[in-house]
């Protein structure tokens, strides 16, 4: 049954696409995205700009929940459907390009060198795999704590926490788990969640070669960022949600002082925004680890152009204008920090970028792998085991540094 | 006369057969069937055998029953193959039990029964994806309404249930869910095989002295035997093939993988892990599971009625 209805998705997609193509004489280019509500009514303003200057090329957007975004992309390979282009999170890229679906851009693009001459080395990073550059930047982030300010100064603090011990100190003070409220809460157990507490106490998953996680995941740094989070969920300074299970999410129980402290990307400040007006969003640095300054977890999404396309020169021109100042500049203003440098400080660019531009100064990127989705889930069922008790966190990543190491291997 | 009709009619039936036309008649309807049945199903059962590599087709790797002897070794799977048998095990005789009382109720004449029939049947018609979010909330953890009751209203539990992150406790809503949805169809089925039933039949029993109990015992079930037979076989079919609610309220096997369908699994590895192989194989041994089960209901439960 499944089966069937994968086909059938897929004959729709080819019939939809053929009827379309018959309707218009323009190259039609498709790009696939998970934006969010204001980031796509950025996006139509930047393809209005697109098909004034490029009269015989029409952008088609689609976009896609996160979650079904890469089972959609790997049914369309599979299927021989594949959009044009695509923005993918970073940590996909090396994965799609294992696999040849992608472009190597290095190589077919035509100004590649001056665009990435333009862009952060970082975000720009995440695109190279195995001696070639798949994509181009298109956005960047990272997580920094997000507060709420009503309710720190009613426990009488001053101001958000600084180092993890105050963090560990400040969400227990403000928790008060018989009314469900709790100083710190994250959305799940997959690595992004801790990740910036995980990377700003010193925590590694692998040896930069990617050749072992033994000795990373589950050396003494990493165990000991765990061991904090663990000791807050017994605590009850970490609420449950990060298990799932129906509770209050994130943003709304901080909007509505039920969580005291969350980390977040840049887009919780046009969430919680539209959402609760009247909330006053606060935004810090992540709290310091023992020795490490600050640090957090670099995010992002790349355009990528698919082996399949049809249209891979309109393709081209239209990545390239993705990061173009004023593409960037405009999808900017919405919560997706540009890649482009000579856009740095804006002043179309909100001020709340500031703290997100500081914490990437430090903040560190996954584990650049095709196999990482596996690594992630690895981490995640560690994770999971700690907090059910079912094993302690060196057990646990001991086991993940094992499963982690054998997904190398088979690569 | 008669044997010249039947010559005629004969003659008639082999012109059909034999003229072009008959198969022209055929053909979108076979068309469909080969396209989107036949060769999907060839293709995988192809896949199977192979290390499948879906971008370059040509350089998949024939392994022979490698992935199954992965898929039976496979601790997640005998735990997705024993929370699916627990479902079809309780959701099967949950639906037909209250169904049967719910049948039995809306045959008698009473007020409104147009409007209970609709109403049991609504969930039937309602989407899998639809009610499961309703499951889901009722059974949420902070916001849940069952929470609500149980802590908030009766003081039953001292904190709130984790219903949808435990993998045993989970399977609760699940099951729930499950029989409450089949419910209402398998009443209508089950409303069609009594109202077959002769009312000459509980008169003469009424005659005979015979109570409610003994009616339904000595005249309803026997008489309904091949549409619960009917009912058991497809219901199991339908058991062992749980997916949409399994998929939404587990996350996908959450936590743990330790709450996964075989569906679910099958789903996560074919498209999440790119394991075509992997979970064409489940796909393979869930059929062949299935077929023999089902054999086996059919012999055990097909008697001859005797009235």
């Amino acid at each position: 049954m499944k089966r069937l209805s994968i086909f059938l998705i897929v004959i729709m997609l080819i019939t939809g696409m053929t009827l379309e193509g018959v309707a218009e004489e323009k190259e039609a280019v498709t790009y696939w995205h998970t934006m969010g509500d204001a980031e796509e009514e950025a996006l139509k303003k930047v393809i209005e700009m697109f098909e004034e200057q490029y009269p015989n090329i029409k952008i088609k957007p689609t976009r896609m929940a996160y979650d079904d975004f890469k089972p959609a992309l790997l049914i369309g390979i599979a299927g021989g459907v594949v959009p044009d282009t695509a923005r993918l999170d970073i940590i996909w890229v090396p994965e799609f390009a294992e696999i040849r679906a992608l472009v190597a851009l290095d190589e077919e693009m035509e100004g590649f060198d001056e665009i990435i001459a333009n862009t952060y080395p970082g975000p720009t990073s995440t695109n190279f795999w195995k001696g070639h550059y798949y994509g181009l930047p298109q956005d960047t982030n990272t997580q920094v704590l997000v507060w709420n300010k009503q309710m720190f100064e009613e426990a009488g603090l001053s101001g958000p926490p600084e180092t993890i011990d105050e963090f560990v100190k400040y969400a227990a003070v403000l928790s008060n788990p018989d009314e469900e409220i709790y100083g710190y809460t994250m959305g799940g157990t997959y690595f992004w969640a801790p990740a910036s507490i995980f990377y700003a106490m010193g925590g590694e998953v692998t040896d930069s070669e990617i050749t072992t996680a033994i000795g990373y995941i589950n050396g003494e740094k990493s165990v000991a960022a765990y061991q904090v989070l663990v000791d807050m969920y017994r605590d009850e300074s970490l609420s449950p949600l990060l298990l799932g299970g129906g509770g209050i999410g994130a943003f709304e129980g901080l909007a509505t002082g039920k969580y005291a402290m969350i980390i977040e990307g840049p887009w919780a400040h046009p969430i919680l925004k539209s959402d609760y007006p009247e909330f006053e969003v606060n935004f810090a640095l992540v709290p310091r680890g023992p020795d490490v300054t600050t640090s957090s977890v670099v995010g992002g999404q790349n355009v990528v152009i698919f082996e399949g396309s049809q249209h891979k020169d309109e393709a081209m021109l239209w990545a390239k204008f993705l990061l173009s100042e004023e593409a960037q500049l405009t999808i900017g203003e919405t919560g997706a920090i540009p890649t482009l440098s000579t856009v740095q400080g804006n002043e179309r660019l909100p001020e709340y970028y500031d703290v997100f531009m500081e914490q990437l100064k430090t903040a560190k990127a996954r584990v650049p792998h095709p196999k990482w989705a596996e690594m992630d889930n690895a981490i995640n069922n560690a994770y999971q085991y700690m907090l059910r008790d079912e094993k302690t966190v060196q057990q646990a990543l001991d086991d993940a540094a094992e499963e982690i190491n054998r997904l190398i291997i088979e690569e | 006369m008669e044997v010249k009709n039947k010559i005629l009619d004969k003659s008639f039936l082999k012109k059909i057969l034999s003229s072009k036309g008959a198969y022209l008649l055929l053909l979108p309807g076979m068309g469909l069937f080969f396209t989107f049945i036949l060769f999907p199903l060839i293709y995988s059962l192809r896949m199977s055998f192979y290390k499948w590599n879906i971008v370059d087709i040509g350089a998949s790797k024939f392994i022979g029953f490698s992935n199954y002897v992965r898929v039976i070794n496979d601790p997640i799977f005998i735990r997705a193959t024993l929370n699916t048998i627990v479902y079809t095990l309780i959701t099967v005789p949950g639906q037909i039990l209250f169904a049967l009382v719910v049948a039995i109720l809306l045959n008698q004449k009473i007020k409104g029964r147009t409007f209970f029939r609709v109403a049991y049947y609504i969930p039937v018609i309602t989407s899998w994806v639809v009610v499961t979010f309703l499951f889901e909330y009722f059974f949420g953890s902070q916001a849940g309404l069952v929470n609500f009751i149980l802590k908030d209203m009766l003081h039953l539990v001292d904190k709130k249930i984790m219903w949808l992150t435990d993998p045993i406790l989970v399977m609760i809503p699940l099951n729930l869910l499950g029989i409450w949805k089949g419910v209402g169809w398998s009443a209508i089925i089950l409303l069609a095989a009594l109202q077959n039933i002769p009312l000459d039949l509980y008169e003469a029993a009424t005659i005979d002295g015979a109570g409610i109990w003994h009616k339904i015992t000595k005249i309803t079930l026997p008489l309904i035997r091949p549409t619960l037979v009917f009912l058991v076989v497809v219901l199991v079919i339908g058991g062992f093939n749980v997916y949409v609610s399994g998929l939404l309220m587990t996350k996908g096997g959450n936590p743990l993988d330790l709450s996964h369908f075989i569906l679910t699994l099958m789903y996560k590895k074919t498209f999440t892990n790119l394991d075509f192989g992997y979970g064409s194989a489940i796909s393979y041994l869930l059929a062949a599971f299935i077929f023999m089960v089902s054999v086996i209901e059919i012999k055990l439960l097909r008697r001859k009625v005797e009235y």
